[in-house]
């Protein structure tokens, strides 16, 4: 491949936008016709690197080559910029609104809800005038972090469960921190990106993942700034065994096909920042039938330790207290079933489920036990009453019937 | 920390607390802000270290598997504790008087009748007592059952009936079988990228309604895509699509669409959530009555939660009733059609006083699902009511709703121990007109039908426009002879040509409309060209003209006609009905 050809092609991609102030590009994907073949080509820029990646599989094949030409010749035209009255229509981005302003708000926050108390939270004017400001401070449309922060917020000010309230205060407070720090280490980044997404002039973590099958084993509906704003998908790294999520704003577009579905990525984006982290599936391919091997390996990467579950839970809402939602794939070793039913680890450690949430989905999966079956796998989002770690259930393989989603 | 705690909790602006300035470590003039940071990170690290330090809570130990009731408790009689299994008490699973499982098909609840038949079909398995009356009684009976809440389970025990009956359903179940292979490859092929085009969408609506009609017996790769489909994650299927998909399941009992129905109910709005929340309604599994009661409790639009309340109210929950007496009594009702499907569930004898006023509403429909709905409630206090309604009506749907209400009531009050109402149906109703004798002359006659028969013989021939022409002949050569009017309506519905079809079949419904409405394949063929024309000019965007189509036929005594076709036509008209009236809202 022609490195004068790649070099015009990120000199161009590097100038792109950065002069009007419309946002640095970072990656172009392009459907690509040539011979009567169409291939998707992705050209990502990383740290001044540009990485070329193709449908076809050949990185340097004719259709990234015509890509780059594409960009490369776009460097002699004199507007670049896309048709339209894009100014006026643009979102407010982070930098038109000061950081300060969201911390401020932010602190407001904080200390409307200290003063009054988390018992009476819930009927307290300042409290929603402060939430109001905290959204009206931040970029728009609300990054899907602090929406997702907004949402849990709102639920615990319902509940007045003051332990869950304290761990999201300090997470808007850790936040508000690094809003003010001017020098910005890489924890900082981490946060900033997780709250509010990448920004212009941030340098996001974010690693590459090709040839990888994954297998969603759940979806649900989240609260954000409204109800049932983010729709979450978690998926399984058969290989790795590592969790990822998929969050899909209310009309926005993800990776499409039912649940459970298993997925060929060609290429994705996996961010650093809360646990499970945030995938952006670029290439795939669906298949709404899925393997029964493939089902044998998400039971043979699901954890055997309950306690090194939590030990997991803790270290994530350690480093994210308001942004973390774990989720989990756990196998257990032994189920008693005396009139009541508990499952076990193999180190003896008991399952505990959240009964307070999804209560259907917990109802169904007893029923499920008292009709006999025997769980191989349990897939669900973990959560704590303070002390102990608890699991949401989402869905189970069994021993006769491969996947049931709960 | 108890102190910090308890700060939080009532907050620092109040004096009857200690000030946590000094436990935190603050100045005594630092400002709230700060102390507010101070109280929360102390608070939360005091938190985060506690997490996983307890491997069982004392309350988690109980872990009851608690199932809502599914059935009515609040009715005491036979039918109100009579419940689908068990070995104990009342059970239609220990029921072996074939006139009381018949009575309960007729009469029950839909789970009840569900029930009643698979013990029927168990009955029936056992090859030595078909030959008795209470077996001969049951063949017939199901045979006859035109009960499309219950197509698939009539379906399957028709297969298992002797003789042609069995014959007919076993070869409809081979010809779902091929409709599903082909289905299955299709929607192979849409997730390999190879075709752009949503198989089941594509199917006309008698063939979806046949194939979702036994969607339990469907791989899972089908259900996989139906259910991404409910869920919006296709990626090409409009909203009125899913919509329609969704009412296409109004039956249907699989667990494995419970899923994908809880999300649109927890997370769309509108008609979605109303479409949803009535499959779930039948659908025995646990995750339903958690979500049903949960949106119910949230949701304030009207749609919604009269639909839901019907959907509680088959869960035995009647948490919806009042609201759903109350707008039927209002003085113009807004959803009355919605509101009379859910007292199908909710509704008990007090509301059959309410019911019956809308026996004489001006709209068909409203007055049929008037007659269902005390059908279901089965109050002998209504015989009086539907009767006089029977005998007022000319609408013959209308009538075949009344004599299907006049039945079940009769056996519920059979099931409670009532005096049995017997109606006889010679006293019942004004009986159409008996038909003059043919006062065409012999040579009309002879000529009538020698045409008649030369236009079968084009037709066999396969010379349509000769037959036709021929067919014309004979029915201008006597005034009121349906048979040449049929026979150019069975042609033209034969090679699919629902347009022309549609004015035969007119004319000779205007002519002799008993003589199609008897015959189950005269019925079949059209009620099947209304809905296929229907479909068509729908595709083309003129909904007013297929709205028109299907309340046409609607108006119709269908029970002969096929389940599915029924079900689809019905669909099609409550779809096309709310999109008259602007129901239809966005899932936004």
């Amino acid at each position: 491949m022609s490195t004068r050809l790649r070099d015009a092609a990120v000199r161009h991609l590097q100038l792109l936008g950065a002069g009007a102030g419309e946002g640095a590009v970072r990656r172009l994907t392009m459907d690509i016709e040539l011979e009567g073949r169409i291939e998707m080509v992705t050209l990502s820029l990383r740290d001044g690197e540009l990485q070329c990646v193709s449908s076809d599989a050949r990185n340097d094949g004719p259709h990234v080559l015509a890509a780059l030409r594409f960009v490369a010749g776009m460097e002699q035209r004199e507007d670049s910029s896309p048709p339209g009255l894009v100014a006026s229509i643009a979102p407010r981005s982070a930098e038109q609104a000061p950081a300060n302003e969201l911390a401020d708000a932010l602190d407001d926050l904080l200390t409307a809800i200290t003063r009054v108390g988390v018992a009476k939270a819930q009927y307290a004017p300042s409290v929603d005038a402060a939430l109001e400001r905290v959204i009206s401070a931040a970029p728009e449309p609300t990054p899907s972090g602090l929406g997702r922060f907004i949402g849990r917020l709102q639920r615990e000010i319902r509940s007045a469960e003051l332990r869950p309230m304290a761990r999201l205060l300090e997470g808007a407070s850790q936040l508000a921190n690094a809003l003010r720090t001017t020098a910005r280490t890489r924890d900082t980044e981490e946060r900033l990106v997780a709250w509010l997404g990448a920004r212009p002039g941030s340098m996001p973590e974010v690693e590459l993942l090709h040839d990888r099958t994954m297998i969603e084993v759940g979806r649900e509906w989240l609260s954000g700034t409204e109800r049932a704003s983010l729709e979450r998908r978690y998926l399984v790294d058969i290989e790795s065994g590592n969790i990822y999520r998929e969050d899909r704003p209310r009309h926005a577009t993800a990776s499409l096909g039912p649940c459970p579905r298993q997925l060929r990525v060609g290429l994705a984006e996996v961010e650093s920042g809360p646990s499970p982290r945030r995938i952006r599936v670029l290439q795939y391919e669906v298949r709404p039938d899925i393997p029964s091997e493939s089902w044998v390996r998400v039971q043979q990467v699901a954890s055997r330790s309950f306690a090194e579950v939590a030990a997991g839970y803790r270290k994530s809402v350690e480093a994210h207290p308001s942004l973390s939602e774990p989720f989990a794939l756990v196998a257990p070793h032994r189920i008693e079933r005396n009139g009541v039913f508990k499952v076990f680890d193999s180190e003896g450690r008991q399952l505990i489920l959240n009964r307070s949430e999804r209560r259907g989905a917990v109802l169904a999966f007893y029923d499920m036990l008292a009709e006999g079956a025997e769980p191989t796998w349990l897939a669900g989002r973990l959560t704590d009453t303070g002390t102990m770690v608890c699991l949401t259930p989402f869905a189970l393989g069994t021993r006769d019937r491969t996947y049931t989603r709960l | 920390m108890d102190t910090l705690e308890l700060c939080l909790r009532e907050g620092i602006a109040g004096n009857e607390y200690a000030d946590p300035r000094d436990l935190l470590g603050c100045s005594a003039n630092a400002d709230d802000t700060e102390v507010a940071r101070a109280l929360v990170r102390a608070v939360a690290a005091s938190d985060l270290e506690q997490i996983g330090t307890q491997s069982i809570h004392p309350e988690a130990e109980r872990h009851p598997s608690v199932r809502p009731p599914t059935e009515v408790v609040a009715d005491p009689s036979f039918l109100g504790r009579l419940s689908t299994s068990g070995d104990e008490g009342l059970s239609v699973e220990r029921i072996d008087d074939v006139p009381t499982l018949l009575a309960v098909l007729r009469a029950g609840s839909r789970r009840q009748r569900r029930a009643a038949l698979a013990r029927l079909g168990e009955r029936l398995r056992d090859r030595r007592q078909l030959h008795s009356d209470a077996a001969r009684k049951a063949i017939q009976t199901i045979a006859e059952l035109r009960d499309v809440e219950l197509g698939c389970e009539l379906a399957q025990a028709r297969t298992e009936l002797p003789g042609a009956q069995g014959r007919a359903a076993r070869h409809e179940h081979d010809q779902w079988k091929r409709l599903a292979e082909r289905t299955e490859a299709a929607i192979r092929a849409f997730w390999d990228g190879q075709s752009n085009v949503d198989a089941i969408r594509v199917l006309p609506g008698d063939q979806r309604a046949l194939l979702l009609m036994r969607v339990a017996e469907l791989p899972d790769v089908v259900i996989h895509h139906i259910t991404a489909i409910i869920e919006g994650s296709d990626g090409c299927v409009p909203l009125e699509s899913r919509i329609g998909l969704i009412t296409s399941l109004r039956y249907a009992r699989d667990p494995r669409l419970v899923p994908a129905l809880i999300a649109v109910v927890e997370a769309e709005r509108g008609e979605l959530v109303a479409s949803a929340a009535r499959v779930l309604g039948g659908i025995d599994d646990a995750r339903v009555h958690p979500a049903l009661a949960e949106r119910f409790e949230r949701s304030f639009v009207a749609e919604e939660r009269i639909a839901l309340a019907g959907a509680l109210g088959m869960h035995g929950d009647c948490r919806g009733l009042a609201e759903v007496r109350s707008s039927l009594e209002e003085k113009q009702p807004r959803l009355p059609l919605q509101a009379l499907e859910a007292m199908e569930s909710l509704g008990s004898s007090e509301s059959t006083d309410l019911v019956a006023k809308f026996l004489d509403h001006s709209d068909v429909s409203i007055a049929t699902q008037a007659a269902r709905t005390a059908a279901r409630i089965g109050d002998g206090r209504a015989l009086d009511e539907l009767t006089e309604r029977y005998n007022a009506s000319s609408v013959p749907a209308l009538r075949a709703a009344i004599e299907d209400a006049l039945s079940a009531i009769a056996a519920r009050m059979e099931l409670r121990g009532e005096e049995a109402a017997a109606i006889d149906w010679s006293e019942v109703g004004n009986k159409p007109a008996p038909r003059k004798g043919s006062r065409d002359s012999v040579p009309a006659i002879v000529l009538g039908w020698r045409d008649y028969l030369v236009a079968r013989l084009w037709l066999l021939l396969g010379r349509v426009t000769w037959a036709i022409a021929r067919f014309e002949s004979a029915a201008a050569r006597r005034d009121n002879w349906a048979v040449p009017l049929i026979g150019i309506g069975m042609a033209f519905a034969r090679r699919e040509q629902y347009a022309l079809a549609l004015p035969a079949f007119r004319r000779a419904i205007e002519v002799d409309r008993p003589r199609i409405e008897r015959n189950p394949i005269l019925v079949r063929a059209m009620a099947m060209s209304f809905l296929h024309r229907a479909e068509q000019v729908e595709r083309e965007g003129r909904e007013d003209v297929a709205r028109g189509l299907v309340g046409e036929v609607m108006t119709l005594d269908l029970r002969r006609a096929p389940g599915t076709v029924r079900f689809e036509l019905k669909r099609k008209h409550d779809v096309l009905r709310r999109e008259e009236q602007g129901d239809v809202h966005s899932a936004a």
